[in-house]
């Protein structure tokens, strides 16, 4: 009887659903403002394997070009570059948030409800991100879905 | 006994020292805004006597900048509708200056201004125009070598707050944070320390 507890431990390791290797969450998706042709994306990417996951490049039908870039404030000056890629170390997860790492989202077409975001490695799909954007767009106030 | 309660109330009250702003620096000597030639999201021309007759939160940014300046002026825009709603005065009104003033026509300026509110200012023109008035304040920004129109242009991240003489006053150097303002703009806009 002694053993029934790590058995039953044992039983519901084997059970349990296997994680997706890379895990998407608290995703916002800013619809791009009057007259402009370019938005971003925030979120949190996390990693459940033992390895780094590089992400390379991101497509989306709703936007023509989708970049990966970091805001940096340095010495008083807020500077923004494009990043080659995203790595998302081992176990760990990597924050795409405001006045720092983000996804450029420019030129879009016909905006509808959703935007999609397909996270690539070199040509391999990683993740596909569906957003739902909310009624009324201000900013901050969309949220994932 | 009553005397001496009352005066006792008195002198802890004189002797309770003034509200000091915690984020903002204000300057001792503050400078008047220099001479500048610019237009302003309607397309009238304008020049540095557009800042007297109010207090301006005054920020350097771009409309194709997709985090820090819209997150700004957001935050700007949010602060001074919590003073609003907790019945301050005076409210300053928010200006957004471009430092990408080849893609910025007045039209794009109007629209993005108008998206954090009423009454805000959105300032563009020449790229030698609006460096009149960025190098008289200290202001930094270097459009960014690209291969395509989608340049990037660095740009100081500070806020200035000037004063209804239209001389620099104060400065919120970041982050920008709601709070920060909400608790500073008092004490700075009645001309505290």
């Amino acid at each position: 009887m002694r053993f029934a507890p790590l058995l039953i431990a044992l039983f519901l390791t084997a059970c349990s659903e296997p994680q997706p290797p890379l895990v998407a969450s608290d995703v916002e998706v800013t619809r791009p403002m009057p007259g402009m042709k370019m938005s971003a994306a925030f979120f949190v990417l996390t990693n459940n394997t033992d390895e780094p996951i590089r992400i390379t490049s991101v497509t989306s039908p709703q936007f023509a070009t989708v970049e990966i870039h970091e805001t940096m404030i340095e010495d008083g000056i807020a500077r923004m570059r494009e990043l080659d890629a995203l790595v998302v170390p081992p176990s760990g997860s990597v924050t795409l948030e405001r006045g720092g790492k983000h996804l450029m989202l420019m030129r879009p077409g016909e905006l509808g409800d959703r935007v999609a975001l397909q996270l690539m490695s070199d040509d391999a799909p990683l993740l596909t991100i569906d957003y739902l954007f909310a009624s009324e767009s201000a900013p901050g106030d969309d949220d994932a879905r | 006994m009553v005397a001496a309660v009352l005066a006792g109330a008195y002198l802890a009250n004189r002797l309770q020292p003034p509200a000091t702003a915690e984020s903002a620096m204000i300057l001792p000597n503050p400078d008047v805004v220099p001479a500048f030639s610019a237009v302003d999201q309607h397309g009238n021309n304008i020049d540095e006597s557009v800042f007297k007759g109010q207090w301006d939160l005054v920020f350097f940014g771009f409309t194709h900048c997709p985090d820090i300046c819209p997150m700004t002026l957001q935050v700007l825009a949010t602060a001074k509708q919590q003073l609003a709603d907790a019945g301050k005065s005076p409210l300053p009104r928010i200006v957004l200056v471009s430092v990408d003033p080849e893609r910025d026509t007045p039209e794009l300026m109007g629209q993005y201004v108008d998206y954090f509110g009423e009454g805000n200012l959105g300032i563009t023109g020449t790229v030698e125009g609006i460096s009149q008035l960025t190098e008289g304040l200290g202001i930094y920004f270097k459009k960014q070598p690209s291969d395509d129109e989608n340049y990037n242009v660095d740009h100081s991240a500070a806020v200035l707050v000037i004063d209804p003489d239209g001389r620099f006053h104060a400065l919120f150097g970041g982050p920008h944070v709601i709070e920060n303002y909400v608790n500073d703009l008092p004490i700075v806009l009645a001309g505290g320390s």
